[in-house]
């Protein structure tokens, strides 16, 4: 009996987890561990960040779904690898520390034939002062990303907007908080839904709503944008996004590395290396994304740290790391497999994996701040590389460790988003994009490095239908309810 | 070399805008294309895209001077104030538009080696340089119009010319006054019609007289509207209600009202 350890039960664990044990069966183990009780649909956190959904219609627990499965379920966070064992046991382990409650700090290692690391991003607040600390979101903004940070946000929502019906004005500041910030896309959601919020709410008029962003143009998404064909034309979405915010009169500062946060007031540097100052009374910004710390040790105990996880944090995988300057990228840098180079039973998916190289082009201030969005590895391109890793792993154990590996590089991958910009039945919006492939292939298409056939954008209600479709759809996958793996990643 | 600027309905190119990666002999010659199609045209300035080249270049020249200002992968990042002007692009020759713009702004750019610059522009510069920019990321001004000015400028598209519908669409014509003039008439004459009910048989003969007088001058009134309102539809060719068919359309929807009332006035009065 082969063991499968996932570490991590996000989109992209969950997907690789759940996948695992409908191929392997009982004849062989899968063990998932993560530090949370409850599994959360992120995409909708939004939504609960404006009080139009609750944390329940966005979570719902773990351990009976596992059971289900057949999953061995243990909610601890993982600390430590030994790919090549220890002196005292020959067999890689995984090192645990138990979360459930009644269980709270105690370790244990757990052995494993594949380890799959989906642990997504420790949210990293403490990069930016006072933005937050070690011990995550401080005090003077809110955030939408986990289900309890989009309770709080609304709470704090609220509050404005009692403040704002009873004549006081009241400016909101919607964003990121670092220069190199991935996630563009949970703060655009989020600041059209305040917007539409506030519309509803009838208080408008008595809200100043400002955008500010490490992205270079509006609409970079991290992805450098996309070109949508319109007229004639293909049209990038900066064109498309600054028609949107000038149309819901919302205001921008882009190109901004936020470097401090104070009680209703963010400081930050632009692109050119000015300075600036902007005052809030209601902040939603996203943090900057890092690994989870995981420390990795060699069989006599020497920390390998920097020989399995790049220098964030996230794990080495089959990428190019040696790529260079933004000339020198190229579509072949991504990895395919997200088998680690060093140790080839251990892979990496979803935000889990270290990129090569943004996607976006890399800029940085006279002073030498780098201040562009990082690749985001969210959503659809998650899902579909978990799956990915599971199919490979699941063919090794049963079919030999000469089976080939399958491949789910991000450069020939597509990838639709539904972005809402709007929660309501019949005056909900939401921007319905697709991207092919997500990061671009400059030698496959010239220009645009796209294909413009298959990148495309719409904004208006059917988008937030098809969203509002998506919530309860990945949710009954997510559950593995009957036909759960018929709905795509 | 000097290059063919490409023209309104023409895409500006078939791959589209993107950054300049490597910085090389291809991107300098482009530019000094560039700068010779500025000088032959008597241009301000040209995206690359709106000589069929897919790359983020964009040069103007300078303010107050003859000299050249290069723009690679420029960005605007800062901006400020709103003002609209009325805007020509080589694009559309021939044809303007009235557009909201940023009345100040910021932006980076890297020069022809690379390095990252960064300035601020305001006035007829700042135009300029955001019109160019747009360019580069895939539109023309199109893009900017409001939703009234971009029927207008559809309209303008059509008929090549700013000329043509270079005055918005009146709200009242003089013809208007003609139709309210024979409505007078024709009221007047029901008034006449029902009066006769009411009157002895001499009276009523005097009615009919009248009656005669105010028909033969709803008619002429008639006829001196419909070939006004076609003199008048040609100085406002945007405004549908100026077109022959509507103006045909009311001219006879008068004389049925006035037939009518003549009939019933023959056989009541």
């Amino acid at each position: 009996m082969a063991r499968l350890v996932v570490l991590g039960g996000g989109v992209s664990g969950h997907t690789a987890a759940t996948f695992a044990a409908k191929w392997l069966g009982s004849a062989h183990e899968v063990v998932v561990v993560t530090p949370n009780a409850k599994w959360n649909w992120i995409p909708s956190n939004i939504w609960v960040g404006v009080g139009e959904m609750s944390k329940e219609e966005v979570t719902f627990d773990l351990a009976p779904v596992y059971a289900k499965a057949g999953i061995n379920y243990k909610q601890a966070k993982a600390v430590s690898i030994n790919p090549e064992g220890s002196e005292l046991v020959n067999k890689p382990f995984v090192t645990i520390e138990y979360t459930l409650a009644g269980r709270e700090g105690m370790t244990e290692n757990i052995e494993y034939d594949y380890l799959i690391n989906a642990t997504g991003p420790k949210l990293n607040f403490g990069a930016t002062p006072g933005l937050g600390d070690a011990n995550g979101l401080g005090e003077f903004t809110v955030s939408v990303c986990t289900a309890d940070h989009a309770v709080h946000a609304n709470e704090e929502f609220q509050k404005s907007i009692q403040k704002m019906k009873k004549g006081e004005r009241q400016k909101f500041l919607i964003g990121t908080g670092h220069g190199l910030c991935t996630c563009q896309g949970a703060a655009f959601e989020y600041i059209f839904n305040i917007e539409h919020e506030l519309n509803k709410a009838g208080v408008r008029d008595m809200a100043d709503i400002k955008w500010i962003s490490n992205e270079s143009f509006l609409g970079d998404f991290g992805v450098g944008g996309l070109h949508m064909k319109s007229m004639g034309f293909a049209v990038s979405s900066k064109i498309f996004a600054e028609s949107l915010f000038t149309e819901r009169n919302v205001d921008w500062i882009i190109g901004a590395h936020v470097n401090k946060v104070e009680k209703g007031k963010v400081h930050y540097e632009l692109l050119s290396g000015e300075m600036g100052e902007e005052e809030f009374d209601f902040s939603m910004l996203i943090p900057p994304f890092a690994g989870v710390g995981l420390k990795a040790y060699a069989k006599d105990g020497t920390d390998i740290t920097a020989t399995v996880f790049a220098p964030n944090g996230f794990m080495k995988v089959d990428a190019n790391y040696a790529a260079g300057a933004y000339e020198n990228w190229k579509a072949s840098d991504w990895p395919k497999t997200y088998q680690n180079p060093t140790y080839g039973n251990m892979f990496a998916c979803g935000i889990a994996f270290a990129p090569p190289h943004p996607i976006s082009k890399p800029m940085s201030s006279p002073n030498g701040t780098p201040i562009n969005p990082t690749p985001p590895r969210t959503g659809m391109p998650s899902g579909i590389i978990g799956k990915a890793v599971a199919h490979s792993i699941c063919d090794r154990i049963l079919q030999g460790e000469n089976a080939p590996l399958h491949e789910a590089s991000m450069a020939h991958m597509g990838a639709a988003c539904v972005a809402s910009a709007g929660k309501g039945i019949f005056d909900g919006t939401a921007a319905a994009m697709t991207i092919y492939p997500v990061v671009p292939d400059f030698d496959k298409y010239p220009g645009t490095g796209r294909d413009t056939d298959y990148t495309f954008g719409e904004i208006g209600l059917a988008g937030h239908w098809i969203k509002h479709i998506l919530h309860h759809l990945f949710i009954w996958k997510a559950k593995l309810k009957a036909g759960w793996t018929l709905i795509p990643e | 070399m000097i290059r063919e600027i490409i023209t309104y309905p023409t895409p500006p190119s078939v791959e589209y805008a993107t950054d300049v990666r490597v910085f090389n002999e291809d991107i300098f010659s482009l530019i000094e294309d560039m700068k010779d199609t500025i000088q032959a045209n008597s241009l301000d300035g040209l995206a690359a895209f709106q000589i069929g080249n897919y790359y983020n270049v964009v040069v103007v020249k300078e303010e107050n001077s003859s000299n050249f200002l290069e723009l690679i992968n420029p960005r605007i990042i800062s901006q400020s104030g709103k003002v609209t002007t009325v805007e020509k692009t080589a694009y559309f020759p021939k044809l303007s538009a009235k557009i909201t713009r940023y009345e100040t702004i910021g932006l980076v750019y890297q020069d022809r080696f690379g390095n990252q610059h960064s300035l601020n522009a305001d006035g007829d510069f700042s135009i300029l340089l955001q019109r160019k920019i747009d360019y580069t990321f895939g539109s023309s001004f199109l893009n900017k119009l409001s939703k009234e000015e971009k029927k207008l400028f559809t309209k303008k598209l059509e008929f090549g010319s700013d000329i043509a519908i270079s005055e918005s669409c009146p709200t009242v014509f003089k013809r208007d006054y003609i139709i309210k003039v024979i409505n007078i008439v024709m009221i007047t004459m029901i008034i006449l019609l029902i009066g006769s009910l009411f009157v002895n048989d001499e009276a009523s003969a005097g009615f009919w007289q009248y009656q005669t007088y105010l028909f033969s001058t709803a008619i002429v009134l008639n006829v001196i509207y419909f070939f006004y309102a076609q003199y008048e539809g040609k100085r406002f060719t945007s405004c549908t209600s100026c077109q022959i068919g509507n103006i045909i359309g009311t001219t006879v929807i008068l004389l049925i009202k006035l037939f009518v009332i003549m009939s019933l006035s023959y056989f009541i009065i």
